[in-house]
């Protein structure tokens, strides 16, 4: 009879012996329970196909029925209902479904310690699940409940309310409560615990500090070096999870104490060379793990130097990129690694051009980058995207032309069409500095039929991507020749670029007028874009009085600036925008000349020494317009104008006025 | 030129002492050890550590009683460790996985990587014994999800499975998988898992030790001749080579 050992392990066989045990009770019990514990440990499929058969109800209902003075039935009861709970949600679910929690919280009164371990376990499984029901640190008796755990002399109690914490804590009040309630203090007492306790602690103890720079300057300041130096030892703990762990830490209240307001405290962590390059050294070499360490190792060196570029000098100078380069190299890397890589080296190149000369000499690294664009992760295409966008911040490979090929375009193109909207705005956001500053190989983006998708991005409901295709549209348009230009706003359209002027995102407006700005650069003709129907004019016209925003008013009145450059039509074009002699209010011109904001003083000023220039035959009539609006005498009290740009300019205005002779004796 | 020469001699003599080695006769060397305090539990210690790493329960209860020694672990669950290993050691697999499933749960569920090879050591002990259907049900059932997880789980599995396709297995390519050398690999797996668990470090102190020792002597024999310890077992110092 071959196979009789398997055969009387089928699931159906196992689940009618466990029905009828716990109907029936008995020894049989203890002797099936144990059997589908073993059969389920470490075995995935088979805990989900005992929980499509109903099997959980019937362990807690023996759980449930257990006299508390049979501990080998409990231990098994549990030790059973853990592992169902273990990596499987669906598991989880099922145990709290069967309302095996409040038997697992009695279990961990009971006086015999493996009863208490077995029940502290099974909880902590569900704890270590998203499926797990929130715990509510607002009520103080579960406070206390959880501080009573952690002050318990068995790992598998402490490690339960780590895992509570690591679980439940989320927003910044949480935090404070549990800091108050000195929850801290214990985790820093449990390091000196056993591995486990530890690695428990240390994840409890960073989702408590957070980005929650207060409970850090509280409790984890220079005052408590003892819990800093702590924290520091064990970066050269013998456990790489250990040693990762308390380097997330040490990341997070770097992070949150650089990023909040210059505090005087915040330049007492990490700020010592040694310990920063320490770090970054601990946490290159967990990077060789191929694990979920290593991994997440990338990721806590892409935050620790995020937004210093002192910690990207010193990252490099530790080989970090060579290392991720050969690294990328390698077949077959997991999502998530080559997630890491990218945001890795994305940050590290979004400053220094060292380190994007590494990758671009590295033999394939580019390629590999740009295959990635590809990948069927949406995080990975995402950190692609980005890596790639801060390497070609490179202006010397950049203007080679280095990343106008096909082989880099097409994908990023793509991309532009992709579902995920975080995708999308990377991709913009890479067009946008590809297509910046290379006359000649623009148009191979503009034959792929970048533009057209551009556009179709530009009317998009998220005010984001609109805001990066306008962008890149405007990047796309800097210096262009006249038949690009041309091919350009025969896909842009009138009616789209006057609604993006008029945007509700005043950011969005920004770059629409710094769209125009660019059209109408360059060769007059291009001026004549602006009067196609005399809409465009207008609508420019229009958001100068009404807009609020620095930004949008200097994009506007740049547009003004370069039509009034134009021959004696455009110039009057211009001051019927912005000197209305029917109007009794203030002329716009003085209104914006009073501005604080130098660079918009200085956008009106040039913008008054194109239309005062006293060759043609309407240059005497616009200066006579302009003084009578006022704009002469606002001039007048700008000759010693703070900013010299402004000065300048204010004087060289003044002098072409003067030019007529000065009418006002 | 009386200058020149003495910087010359000067050189000379300093290269000199560069290269020669400095001698310290086995009186100087046997002082400067004895200058070396070494506290009689830190000794102890060690000793316990290594029995209780290596397994040898009753001579650490005998040591604990006699030196007054504490292990940092319940000398029961030594015991346990001991059991499981052998287990595993006699081909004993399923036996072996319900003894570390009653020690603690959370380590074959926790590790994936352990629990696959516990799972292959399975299908090993069955194909040794004959049992090719079992075998084969027993690859497909257990093991054959495992390997859609894991792609090296999936090579492994195959190599496995590959056993059935030879008749003369022992000179196959695939023959190491059925020598004992796999079980006692395997068993050094789990051992270190449970010990892990235990957070207890899988090897003893007393070896690395000794390694530091001999590294550090082949360190100090570039600079100096020194009764040196060459046999670990008598520990005896040998006069210096001059």
């Amino acid at each position: 009879m071959p196979g009789s050992a398997s055969t009387t392990h089928r699931p159906e066989g196992l689940i009618e012996r466990l029905r009828s045990a716990a109907a029936d009770g008995g020894e049989a019990k203890l002797k099936v329970l144990r059997e589908l514990k073993n059969q389920i440990i470490g075995n995935r499929t088979k805990k989900l196909s005992y929980i499509k058969l109903g099997a959980v109800p019937s362990v807690v209902s023996i759980l449930s029925s257990a006299s508390s003075s049979v501990d080998c039935l409990l231990i098994q009861c549990a030790a059973t209902i853990g592992s169902f709970a273990c990596g499987v949600d669906a598991g989880v679910k099922a145990v709290l479904d069967a309302g095996a929690f409040p038997h697992l919280i009695n279990l961990l009164s009971h006086s015999n310690e493996k009863v208490v371990d077995a029940g502290a376990r099974a909880l902590k499984m569900i704890y270590q699940s998203k499926a797990a029901p929130k715990y509510d640190f607002f009520q103080h008796k579960n406070i206390e409940f959880l501080i009573s755990l952690l002050d318990k002399n068995n790992e598998n109690v402490t490690g339960l309310g780590a895992s509570i914490i690591t679980h439940s804590c989320e927003t910044n009040n949480e935090q404070k409560i549990l800091a108050d309630a000195g929850v801290l203090k214990k985790l820093i007492n449990l390091l000196q615990g056993t591995t486990s306790q530890r690695d428990a602690s240390l994840e409890s103890f960073a989702t408590i500090i957070k980005q929650n720079p207060e409970v850090i300057t509280k409790f984890v300041g220079p005052e408590n070096s003892t819990t800093f130096g702590s924290l520091l030892e064990l970066t050269k703990d013998r456990y790489p999870r250990t040693r990762l762990l308390a380097c997330i830490c040490l990341t997070l209240i770097k992070n949150a104490t650089s990023s909040s307001s210059s505090s005087s405290s915040s330049s007492s962590y990490l700020q010592s060379v040694g310990i920063r390059t320490k770090l970054i050294l601990v946490l290159l070499e967990l990077v060789d793990d191929f694990g979920q360490v290593g991994d997440e190792a990338l990721f806590t060196l892409s935050s620790f130097i995020e937004h210093e570029e002192d910690l990207q000098k010193l990252a490099f100078e530790a080989n970090t990129v060579d290392k991720l380069c050969h690294q990328m190299q390698k077949e077959s890397l997991q999502a998530k690694r080559l997630e890491g890589i990218f945001t890795t080296l994305g940050n590290l190149c979004s400053n220094l051009e060292p380190c994007r000369s590494i990758v671009l000499q590295s033999p394939k690294a580019l390629i590999i980058i740009t295959d990635a664009l590809t990948h069927t992760t949406t995080d990975v295409r995402v950190a692609a995207c980005i890596c790639l966008k801060n390497v070609s911040r490179s202006v010397k490979y950049l203007s080679a032309g280095h990343f106008m090929t096909e082989a880099v375009i097409m994908p990023v193109i793509q991309l532009l069409y992709d579902a995920s909207t975080s995708v999308q705005v990377a991709a913009l956001c890479t067009v946008s500095n590809l297509v910046v500053d290379f006359r000649t190989h623009k148009s191979l983006f503009i034959q792929s039929g970048g533009v057209k998708q551009l556009v179709e991005l530009s009317k998009s409901m998220d005010s984001t991507v609109r805001l990066n295709a306008v962008w890149a549209l405007r990047n796309l348009m800097f210096l262009v020749d006249s038949r690009c230009k041309e091919e350009i706003f025969m896909d842009l359209k009138l009616f789209p670029l006057t609604r993006l002027i008029s945007d509700s995102n005043a950011c969005v407006q920004e770059q629409a007028l710094g769209l125009v700005c660019n059209l109408v650069n360059g060769p007059v003709d291009s001026i004549m874009y602006l009067f196609t129907e005399g809409l465009l004019l207008n609508t420019v016209g229009r958001e100068l009085r009404r807009a609020s925003k620095p930004q949008v008013l200097v994009q506007a009145m740049y547009v003004m600036c370069n039509v009034a450059s134009g021959k004696e039509f455009e110039k009057e074009a211009v001051m019927q925008q912005l000197v209305n002699e029917d109007d009794n209010n203030q002329s716009i011109i003085v209104t914006l000349l009073q501005s604080d904001v130098a660079s918009l003083r200085t956008a009106v000023v040039w913008t008054v020494v194109n239309l005062s220039i006293p060759t043609g035959a309407g240059a005497l009539t616009r200066v006579v317009k302009l003084r009578n609006a006022g704009v002469v005498s606002q001039l007048k009290n700008m000759v010693n104008d703070p900013c010299l740009d402004v000065k300048l300019r204010v004087r060289t205005a003044l002098g072409q006025s003067m030019t007529f002779g000065d009418f006002s004796t | 030129m009386s200058l020149f020469w003495s910087v010359i001699r000067q050189l000379a003599e300093i290269e000199a002492m560069a290269t020669s080695k400095k001698v310290i006769t086995r009186d100087e060397w046997e002082k400067k050890l004895n200058d070396v305090k070494i506290r009689k539990e830190d000794m102890n210690k060690l000793v316990m550590n290594f029995l209780v790493t290596e397994g040898y329960v009753d001579a650490a209860e005998k040591f604990r009683m006699e030196s007054g020694t504490e292990p940092d672990i319940d000398l029961a669950t030594i015991t346990d460790r001991m059991a499981v290993k052998k287990a595993v050691q006699s081909g004993n697999v399923e036996d072996a996985i319900e003894k570390v499933n009653d020690l603690n749960p959370e380590i074959l569920d926790t590790n994936p990587q352990l629990f696959f090879h516990l799972q292959q050591q399975r299908l090993i002990e069955l194909i040794r014994n004959g049992k090719i259907e079992e075998a084969l049900e027993f690859a497909q059932e257990e093991l054959a999800p495992r390997g859609e997880e894991n792609q090296s789980f999936l090579e492994e599995l195959e190599r496995t499975v590959a056993l059935l396709a030879f008749e003369d297995v022992k000179n196959s390519p695939v023959g190491d998988l059925l020598d004992i050398s796999q079980r006692l690999k395997t068993a050094s797996e789990v051992n270190a898992a449970i010990l892990t668990s235990q957070s207890h470090e899988k090897d003893p102190k007393l070896p690395s030790l000794l390694r530091m020792l001999l590294w550090a002597q082949n360190q100090l024999d570039e600079k100096a001749a020194y009764p040196r310890i060459t046999d670990l077992f008598t520990a005896t110092l040998e006069d210096p080579a001059v």
